[in-house]
């Protein structure tokens, strides 16, 4: 599930919508009196393509070499001491220079997020937990960036690690992903022989050591507290936030938890320079990305691409245009499964970054886009997601135990249309009970799918309860 | 104020029978005489196993328990009530055993001191 | 639950919020605490310290949120979401249990969001809920319908049980005292986390996930703890009941007399619910000093032991050497004829389960006929100032104060067993305090780790010599304690023991106020029989071979007849056709604990008074006045016919025996080393420190009550049965 569910809520997402409309009139006049760390005022207005020397992970396809000397060759561990050395507010500042948001899903500025946890210490350790739980459906960019650039990875981890003043970093790696797990745990073993990690790493004093974890297969345990649960042995249950990891977590001691692809993007952000990041894409929302293209596309694939590309161009240009033309989609998810539909008339303009998104009441999560086209039973495929959700809720907390489990009967019902139309009010409510009453996001995230169906596609829904009830009655009068 | 409110209270209240303490008095000695004649008759109609005397000596207790009543109203009741309780042994409406409850010769006293309290089961 | 809070919510109502800030600031003069934040709960404001929860900001002037997840006394869970309340300016409602409040928050407990969302999540509680109500055991006296009642909808709109129904839950078999009705489960986890953090025990868990999770043992099991009925009261809902109270009765229908539990030394509150002159089931009552709000499963299920093996008439051993039933006056004369023949020679062995009236009434008539061999079951060394100084023989840090203790040596105890509550403070301590615990005696499980120091007595000399490892700890320790099992001062060696323990006690050097010797008592009884002033112990009957021996309940065969001369009378007053019933000539059958209203004194020297409940069955009378009639017929008639006149009488011999509720202090802890000095020397044998009850399955029947009680022989086969088990 990554970090999609430990999205912001949807009050937070608006507060910075309405900031990023702001920022880039207000930016300019403040530019001189800004502090340190503020990226850039863009200058852009079109978005991509990607340029290929501008890509960050050049072996996304897994065509070169994965292992270290591969990577070397791609330019992994460059001049990695320089950066240790010119310390953790250096590269915090860099990485706030960059506007890199966190790529889990809930897109937190991360310098923000590594800076709470450079202040000075109470004698505890710090760590830095990786969060490679990629579960959110139809989202696949940290397996792609382990299995073929893992030195990414554990380069990101000992400078992430560096900025928080970390003793180690675990990754907690879904438990599926056994190949990706075995090639990190060799780039691991590879990175600790060549000297760059482990006492003194690339020689510029700084001891960090890097640990994998393989998970169990639980979705939840992507959510970030139910990670650390389940880094430290017990069932993975989302823990009551505050007190927040960065107080206490793992092991009762400050942490940090990221998203793969928010630390493999780290160094190359400190070699290349944080206004370098900044220069793609609009201003809050700056950077390249991931994006994954599923389902009813001519090509699905896994693409780095600039964000705010728009989702036209970027269907068109990289996943071959829609199956049976772009007249023949119907709408997209855009963010991984938890993240509200969007109908064709939405799709034709929308941007794909984080505020272009929340602008159409979505979302970019995970930016894992699945694609549906006109032959889908969009009714079914929003069910199949809730049952998803239903079979990966950890129980813990009423609203999404029970509520998830009815939305499930309520949802299989209304494929078939066998229900009454007054209930796709009583659904909208019963998402809404959900929505934000949890200890942790899943309530929302499985809510959401629903408020989408309900928001875009009612009639569809009064449609086929129309048809039910209209061939109960024929039956009852042969 | 209140001492007008108890005399306008007593001023109306309405006697029952009689007037004044002599006329209750001579109801009260009248009663009595037409028990002290019924006595013999009730011994041997409800064939009881007490004696005229014995039945003479309850009578006079039974007076006596209210010779302390001052207030004429409750006289005149009581009056009456022994006249309905005369009325009903002499035209026999009561059973033996009912008549014989003035005796309570089956009934045990209370015990009063501790052992007695004890070995009976009261508290 | 919610009613006790409601109550405690109530209470704090009468104080204005004026009141508690002038309190709480008074309090926080002392230790320089920072400063305190101010809130607003429904525009009322209040202060309150940082780290203060909104459910117990709210509490402090009055407002109740309803819970269901949420306990004082356990760690916070928050997965019940019932306490959800509007902050303002927050996008969403709070957890109230589990979210600090913050300065200047406006927290909004009636409104619209507020009251949406604890509507949402009773039709989510009740949407899997089978509503079986009338058949329920918590019928009556249930959160969830209490709560549904308050804060839930006014209708249904839950359409699917047309087509799919509600989750059903097979039901767990987790012993002989909770039963489990598992659909009716709403997953608050209390019994969880009262489980692993109270009991110690952490056999309950969930497993599998979301809609499928479920509480149980994971393999089958039985939940076994000495506090395990305390999950019963937990339990929001009808999922976990009482096993010998299914059935029997509704809350509506029973009355409730506050009473005590005498069936350890520890005194604790109960409720005695009764319905037509039977005790249906016993309930913990607060009390903070005491026993919080837990009981231990002896205190609370031994009830059904009250309505078996009870004498119920007087008996008398006829020629044949029977026991024929006799009515009192005939057994009040022939006892008493014996008593009178005796003169002087009679001698009374008090049981555990006696009360102050009782003894002081046996100790004045026997006193009255020129004896003074008045004897406890239970033995005390009388070496040095024994019984005479009362610091001697008390738990004189409190109950209550062991859970400040930073380190406590435990000799020749298992706390576990003998006193529950003692030793959930101790777990307390341990688990929240970082409490050091050292314990010579036998390993036994404490449901805490423990140095143990070996069971050879010895030790305890080495300790005050200062050669021993741990002697360091117990010297540099502001507040230790020492807790001696009053069972080992029965050794031969007691005295010698009860001395090196209390010149080791006077080593310490505690903070100011602080106590460090301790006597755990193992019976309700010793404490009172000890104040009023019998004698620990029954050699003094061995030496004097009386010709009458009058047994007040003692029950644990301390003495039989080839320990009597030839002839001896025995009489046994009591409730029980126990040990001590048959070895009597001669029976007066007496009123048990609930049946009586009557004094105790708990091991911390608190007197308390049970309340009669039910009234003794066929001819048994309360206890003191058996002897007070009995006193009569032998023509030495004691001067108290009543209650109130008997109470004079104990308020004469120790003033603090009527003084319900309150400890009173002993002191004289010099003056009692001093005097333990002077006892004859005789030196610690090397024979190991034993405690009688080391494991769970000696714990449920340890007195006569408990070993008349089927519910207990169920808990003993119980355990035996988990012992073949291969979990």
């Amino acid at each position: 599930m990554a970090g999609t569910i430990v999205r912001i809520t949807n009050a937070a997402r608006n507060h910075y919508g309405f900031l990023a409309a702001n920022c880039s009139n207000v930016q300019a006049a403040l530019l001189s009196t800004l502090p340190p760390g503020t990226p850039p005022p863009q200058t852009k207005t079109t978005f991509g393509p990607l340029a290929d020397e501008d890509r960050i992970f050049t072996n996304l396809y897994g065509k070169h070499d994965w292992r270290l000397k591969g990577a070397l060759k791609r330019g992994d561990w460059y001049k990695t001491k320089e950066i240790l050395v010119k310390g953790a507010d250096w590269i915090i500042n860099e990485v706030k220079t960059s506007g890199l948001r966190g790529r889990g899903g809930a897109g937190f500025p991360s310098g923000m997020k590594w800076s709470f946890m450079n202040k000075p210490g109470d004698g505890r350790p710090k760590y830095l937990v990786v969060n490679a739980d990629e579960g959110e459906p139809g989202t696949c960019k940290d397996r792609e960036i382990m299995r073929h650039d893992p030195h990414k990875l554990v380069e990101g981890c000992l400078i992430a690690g560096k900025a928080m003043g970390a003793k180690a970093a675990y990754i907690y790696i879904r438990g599926e992903f056994y190949n990706e797990a075995s090639n990190m745990q060799v780039a691991i073993a590879e990175a600790y022989q060549a000297g760059l990690l482990g006492k003194n790493a690339c020689g510029s004093g700084y001891d960090f050591d890097v640990y994998m974890h393989r998970g169990a297969g639980a979705y939840i345990c992507g959510e970030e507290t139910a990670l650390i649960e389940s880094l430290e042995g017990k069932q993975g249950k989302p823990r009551l936030k505050p007190p927040f990891p960065a107080d206490v977590g793992v092991f009762g001691c400050p942490t940090t938890v990221t998203n793969v692809e928010t630390v493999a993007v780290a160094p190359t952000i400190c070699r290349r320079g944080g206004t370098w990041f900044a220069s793609f894409g609009r201003t809050r929302n700056s950077g390249t990305k991931l994006f994954n293209i599923s389902g009813h596309v001519n090509r699905p694939c896994t693409v780095e691409e600039e964000m705010s590309i728009t989702f036209k161009e970027l269907v068109e240009r990289h996943a071959g245009g829609i199956l049976g033309g772009w007249d023949n989609l119907l709408a997209i998810i855009p963010g991984g499964s938890s993240t509200p539909l969007i109908p064709k008339s939405v799709c034709e303009d929308v941007i794909m970054d984080f505020d272009g998104l929340v602008a159409a009441q979505t979302s970019l999560g995970t930016a894992a886009i699945i694609v549906m086209n006109k032959q889908t039973d969009i009714v079914k495929a929003i069910a199949r997601l809730i049952m998803f959700y239903k079979h990966e809720s950890c129980g813990q907390c009423t609203p999404c135990r029970e509520g998830i489990n009815w939305m499930n009967k309520i949802m299989y019902r209304f494929v078939d249309g066998n229900a009454k139309p007054e209930e796709i009010d009583m659904l909208w409510e019963l998402s809404k009970q959900i929505e934000g009453h949890t200890i942790c996001a899943l309530g929302d995230g499985a809510a959401w799918p629903v408020q989408g169906l309900i928001r875009h596609f009612r009639p569809e829904l009064e449609e086929r309860m129309r048809k039910f009830h209209g061939q109960e009655r024929s039956a009852a009068q042969c | 104020m209140s001492s007008h409110a108890i005399r306008a209270g007593t001023k109306q209240v309405r006697p029952i029978l009689s007037t004044d303490r002599h006329e209750a008095r001579q109801r009260v000695l009248n009663l009595y005489k037409a028990w002290y004649r019924q006595l013999p008759y009730i011994v041997k109609q409800y064939d009881i196993p007490k004696s005229v005397d014995s039945l003479k000596q309850k009578l006079r207790e039974e007076f006596r328990k209210n010779d302390h009543l001052q207030d004429i109203r409750v006289i005149d009741m009581l009056v009456v009530k022994g006249q309905m309780e005369l009325k009903e042994t002499v035209n026999f409406w009561k059973q033996k055993g009912t008549f014989m409850s003035y005796f309570k010769d089956t009934v045990e006293p209370k015990p009063k001191d501790f052992l007695s309290k004890f070995l009976s089961g009261h508290n | 639950m919610l009613r006790t809070t409601l109550i405690k919510a109530l209470n704090a109502a009468k104080l204005s919020p004026k009141h508690v800030s002038v309190v709480s600031r008074a309090s926080s003069d002392v230790a320089k605490k920072p400063e305190k934040i101010e809130v607003f709960i429904d525009d009322q404001p209040v202060l309150v310290e940082p780290g203060t929860t909104v459910l117990q900001a709210a509490a402090l002037i009055g407002i109740e949120i309803p819970r269901f997840c949420y306990h004082e006394r356990l760690a916070v869970a928050g997965n019940c979401r019932m306490c959800l309340v509007e902050v303002e300016k927050s996008p969403k409602p709070v957890a109230a249990c589990a979210m600090p409040v913050m300065k200047g928050w406006r927290i909004k407990t009636e409104s619209e969001m507020t009251k949406k969302a604890r509507e949402g999540v009773m039709e989510f509680l009740l949407v899997n809920h089978p509503l079986d109500c009338p058949i329920c055991d918590q019928g009556g006296e249930c959160d969830l319908q209490d709560q549904s009642m308050a804060f839930g909808s006014d209708r249904s709109r839950f359409t699917d049980i047309d087509f799919s129904g509600k989750r059903a839950v097979e039901d767990k078999d987790i012993g002989p005292l909770i039963k489990t009705i598992m659909t009716r489960c709403i997953h608050c986890t209390r019994c969880i986390r009262f489980a692993s953090e109270v009991a110690g025990v952490d056999d309950l868990g969930t497993t599998g996930r979301g809609s499928g999770m479920e509480i149980g043992t994971y393999v089958q099991k039985f939940f076994l703890s000495e506090l395990s009925g305390n999950v019963i009261d937990l339990c929001p809902v009808g999922a976990l009941t009482s096993k010998p109270y299914s059935f029997t009765a509704r809350p509506w229908e029973i009355r409730k007399i506050d009473s005590i539990d005498v069936l350890d030394a520890i005194g604790s509150n109960i409720v005695v619910s009764t319905r037509t002159g039977e005790v249906m089931r016993i309930l913990p009552r607060t009390n903070e000093e005491i026993n919080e709000e837990w009981l231990s499963d002896k205190a609370r299920f031994a009830y059904d032991g009250l309505k078996r093996q009870r004498l119920v008439t007087p008996m008398l051993r006829g020629s044949d050497g029977e026991l024929t039933p006799v009515d009192w006056e005939t057994a009040l004369l022939s006892v008493g004829k014996v008593l009178r023949n005796a003169g002087s020679s009679v001698g009374a062995i008090a049981g555990g389960l006696a009360d102050a009236e009782a003894l002081v009434a046996l100790k004045d008539l026997l006193n009255r006929l020129g004896s003074e061999d008045l004897c406890t079951e239970h033995t005390f060394p009388m070496d040095g100032s024994g019984s005479d100084l009362r610091s001697n023989y008390l738990l004189n840090n409190k109950i209550a104060g062991a859970e400040d203790a930073d380190f406590v040596l435990l000799i020749g105890t298992n706390p576990r067993f003998e006193a529950p509550l003692l030793n959930s403070r101790l777990r307390k301590a341990y688990v929240h305090k970082e409490l050091d615990v050292a314990l010579v005696g036998p390993k036994v499980d404490l449901t805490y780790e423990y140095d143990h120091l070996g069971d050879d007595p010895n030790v305890i000399s080495e300790i005050a010599s200062g050669k021993h490892p741990i002697a360091k700890k117990l010297k540099a320790a502001k507040k230790p304690l020492i807790i001696l099992g009053a069972d080992i001062l029965q050794r031969p060696d007691g005295g010698a023991l009860l001395a090196a323990v209390q010149s080791l006690a006077a080593s310490t050097t505690p903070s100011e106020g602080w106590k460090v010797f301790n006597i755990l008592h193992k019976v309700a009884s010793q404490v009172a029989a000890l104040d009023i002033g019998y004698t620990p112990g029954v050699d003094k009957i061995r030496e004097n071979s009386p010709k009458v021996l009058f047994l007040l309940g003692a029950d644990e065969a301390a003495i039989d007849k080839s320990d009597l001369p030839e002839g001896c009378f025995v009489i046994y007053q009591g409730h029980h056709g126990d040990q001590g019933a048959v070895i009597a000539d001669a029976i007066l059958p007496g009123a048990a604990y609930t049946e009586k209203q009557a004094t105790y004194v708990n091991t911390e020297g608190r007197a308390q008074q049970t309340l009669q409940a039910v009234s003794p069955p066929g001819q048994a009378r309360e206890d003191w006045k058996i002897i007070r009639a009995l006193s009569e017929v032998i023509r030495v008639p004691l001067p108290y016919d009543n209650l109130n006149e008997i109470r004079c009488r104990l308020h004469d011999v120790a003033p603090h025996l009527t003084r319900y509720g309150e400890a009173e202090n002993a002191n004289y802890f010099k003056q009692a080393e001093e005097l333990a000095k002077t006892a004859k020397s005789s030196n610690l044998s090397g024979s190991p420190i034993d405690v009688k009850i080391k494991e769970l399955k000696d714990f449920y029947m340890t007195d006569a009550i408990s070993r008349a009680s089927p519910t207990m022989a169920k808990c003993v086969q119980a355990v035996l049965k988990q012992k073949q088990s291969k979990y």
